[in-house]
């Protein structure tokens, strides 16, 4: 089946998706409670769309397609009421965080779900390896080109992404050193990685995904794992290095952040992207991943190396004004809070430390995740 | 030289352990039978009064140790209860309250239709207001399953063993005092023990977690610890002629909402756990006799009947309004039936306030051994069917 057309879609609307994690509220360990979840959810309708994932201790959540970000924050703070509520009454926690910092992969349980039991048959551990949660920002962009334009002109902003939002720094009971892990989970896939380096989407679906589909390795381009892929059935680009934060409000943040960058991008205020860019682009990943906004990133054009925090405070500067046209400048102060004040990992690791344990670590979340919720009836 | 019956009687236990553990790994592997099913098996076939392998009088030692078995299941029972959760969800206090009424009107019924007297029909719907704890936490354990139907029969077991705790102590305390004549006595009977009880299982709940951090062990293995507190307590409670029972499940209970968390590698306590469960499972199958089984499975299968359309129908009422299917409904209704453990451990204490009931009751007798050994198969039957236990523990 050939690459399907790319539906354009109103430029620089947003979409965001959410993995969360369900949690037993006795041993703060995951628990497979997606099924139960669905039970009590479809009983009334939902502010947004909730998907089972992989593992039945995921749950998937979207939002509608906004272009402001008070109503974007406003529909996510509603999706939490609604899971919270949910999940209170069924004695289920929830939370963000990219990885659950004790689960044992093997206990995970698959969800019956056909493709689920293909993927898990194709990847064994992997899948529930896979176990790792994952913030999703979709871009709409009005043609395929400028789709194409924007993935790669973003390839240098993609440390900042990781690094607001990391999320991730224990894995299966230990501190790996790391801000955010679970990208290290995404990087065992073979389709990971980078798009490769084309700009006409013509060229994008003969040249490339026509030969890859030839090969028999992919059917469609939900096999790419790509940090930045095409997703042509929206029109819209969709950033997949985020974990997932431990708030909503991070999470509406870290999509105006894309959206105010994108429109500076679009702007062509930047050279354009070249096939170069990419030398540095797995150093600067990993940076980011492992130290946080206290690593530093190599510029792909000049080779100058600048602390990460200090590249994302200038690049709220820069885009300061594209922010304020879109609405979205309380947005860059979440952003600007975040850089100053410390991601959610390093919060995680205070509370670790505070706590004395990973369990408390994974209360913390929990209690994070439903800061300022409100009970309803 | 060795007397070859000094060393047959001395080995009794020992050899009884090894054969219930064999017979039970087997029985898993062949058929998926659940473990302490077979225990039951092998402690009744291998009695005294059938076999005639186990010692008949048991000592206080032994039942001293079943009673530790049994409170490092129930302090593991009320590690897992959250309280704020019957809060939150009002529903489900009322599908507990209201399932333990039913069992305990319709037992009431049938005892009296049975012609039995009321102190007896009494005391015998008590205690069959009770779903055994270590019965559904030894199954979930061994099926590692988790979901609506887990947690619930979790949460209703330890709030219906509480009331029947609670009704059952109340009851002997006006039996006690009819008969006696003695207000102190039935006062303190009932009342006082329980209450002690938990004011026993609350101080232990708050002075280990604060020993846990004196020795700064709160990020590492806290199962010496708890294990070590529940000797002393159950012992405490035991000699003290408290409720064991109680004081251990309180203790489990403050300890989780004192949030000192244990690691899931050491849920049921690991080998420890396993060998105890072993002792206790078989220790409560050989308490039976056989003439007394026989002589009452009639009303014996009629209360297992009864009180099992009783709570299914208690629990399945409240099924959807407290946020579940009506199918996990019924099936949480189903996995509610074991009653054994828990009730011949009580009855097994009141021995020594002079009321016998076991041997009384040979209809409980036979209830108690066909659910001893039919409750795990149903519990792991529910949990296999709500889908809450992963594949490779499926048949």
């Amino acid at each position: 089946m050939p690459l399907e057309a790319f539906k354009t879609s109103q430029a620089l609307s947003l979409g965001v998706e959410l993995e969360l994690q369900l949690v037993s509220r006795s041993d703060f360990d995951l628990t497979a409670a997606s099924p139960d979840m669905f039970e009590l959810l479809r009983r009334k309708p939902f502010p947004g769309v909730v998907t089972p994932e992989i593992t039945e201790s995921m749950i998937e959540i979207a939002t509608d397609v906004h272009t402001d970000y008070s109503t974007l924050r406003a529909q996510l703070l509603e999706i939490r009421d609604t899971l919270i509520h949910a999940g209170d009454r069924l004695n289920i926690g929830i939370c963000g965080g990219g990885t659950h910092p004790f689960q044992q992969w093997s206990e995970r349980r698959i969800f019956k779900k056909p493709r689920f039991a293909e993927v898990s048959a194709l990847y064994g551990y992997l899948t529930k390896q896979f176990t790792i949660f994952g913030q999703h920002i979709h871009v709409g962009c009005s043609s395929a080109d400028e789709a194409l334009f924007l993935l790669h002109a973003l390839n240098r902003y993609v440390p900042h992404f990781i690094a607001l939002s990391a999320s991730s720094p224990f894995v299966q009971g230990s501190d790996t050193l790391f801000n955010s892990a679970r990208l290290n989970s995404v990087f065992a896939f073979p389709l990971s990685g980078r798009a490769p380096f084309l700009l006409n989407w013509e060229d994008f679906a003969q040249q490339y995904f026509a030969k890859m589909e030839l090969t028999g390795v992919v059917k469609s381009m939900k096999d790419f794992y790509w940090d930045i892929r095409p997703k042509p059935e929206y029109g819209t680009i969709e950033l997949r290095v985020c974990d997932t934060p431990l708030t909503v409000e991070s999470a509406a943040a870290l999509a105006c952040y894309l959206q105010a960058l994108c429109k500076y991008l679009l702007e062509r205020n930047e050279p354009a992207p070249a096939e170069d860019d990419y030398l540095v682009y797995n150093y600067n990943r990993f940076q980011a991943c492992r130290f946080g906004l206290d690593g530093t990133t190599v510029h792909p054009k000049s080779y100058e190396q600048v602390p990460l925090r200090e590249d994302i405070l200038n690049t709220i500067r820069l885009i300061q004004p594209h922010a304020d046209t879109l609405g979205c400048s309380s947005a860059l102060e979440h952003i600007y809070r975040i850089a100053h004040e410390g991601s959610d990992a390093s919060y995680l690791r205070h509370e670790f430390t505070q706590r004395g344990n990973v369990e408390g670590m994974v209360d913390s979340a929990l209690q994070r995740f439903r800061h300022q919720y409100i009970g309803q009836n | 030289m060795f007397d070859f019956q000094t060393l047959l009687t001395e080995m009794a236990w020992p050899l009884t352990i090894l054969i219930a553990w064999f017979m039970g790994e087997y029985g898993y592997r062949l058929v998926k039978l659940p473990r302490i099913s077979t225990y039951a098996i092998v402690g009744f076939a291998l009695a005294s009064s059938q076999a005639g392998v186990l010692p008949q009088a048991q000592s206080t030692a032994m039942l001293l140790l079943v009673n530790i078995a049994f409170g490092l299941i129930l302090f593991e029972c009320g590690y897992r209860i959250n309280l704020r959760w019957l809060r939150t969800n009002p529903w489900l206090a009322a599908s507990s309250l209201t399932e333990a009424f039913l069992t305990f009107a319709a037992v009431y019924f049938l005892a009296s239709w049975f012609e039995q007297s009321t102190p007896t029909a009494l005391l015998l719907a008590a205690l069959s207001m009770a779903t055994s704890p270590a019965t559904i936490v030894r199954v979930i354990n061994e099926q590692r399953s988790s979901g609506q139907v887990t947690e619930r029969i979790l949460h209703l077991s330890a709030m219906n063993s509480v009331l029947a705790v609670f009704v059952f102590k109340v009851i002997v305390g006006l039996v006690v005092f009819r008969t006696s004549g003695n207000l102190w006595e039935a006062t303190y009977s009932s009342l006082i023990v329980l209450f002690a009880s938990v004011v026993l299982g609350t101080t232990v709940g708050i002075l280990v977690p604060a020993l846990l951090r004196i020795t700064q062990r709160t990020s590492h293995d806290g199962t010496l610890a708890f294990t070590i507190a529940i000797i002393c307590l159950v012992t405490l409670a035991h000699s003290l002629k408290l409720s064991p029972v109680l004081a251990a499940l309180t203790f489990g209970l403050i300890a989780r909402h004192r949030r000192v968390a244990l690691n899931t590698s050491q849920r049921g306590f690991g080998a420890l756990g396993d060998l105890l469960s072993i002792l206790l499972f078989v220790f409560i199958a050989a308490t039976l006799e056989w003439r007394q089984v026989v002589s009452g499975i009639g009303f014996g299968l009629m209360l297992i009947a009864v009180r099992q359309i009783a709570k299914m129908v208690g629990i399945s009422l409240f099924a959807y309004i407290s946020g579940t299917s009506w199918r996990k409904g019924v099936l949480i209704g189903m996995a509610t039936a074991p009653m054994s453990a828990f009730v011949i451990l009580v009855l097994e204490q009141t021995r020594s306030l002079g009321i016998n009931l076991v041997d009384q009751l040979a209809p409980l007798a036979a209830a108690a051994i066909t659910l001893e050994i039919l409750g795990p198969i149903l519990i792991q039957r529910a949990l296999i069917w709500a889908r809450e236990v992963p594949e490779s523990k499926e048949s």
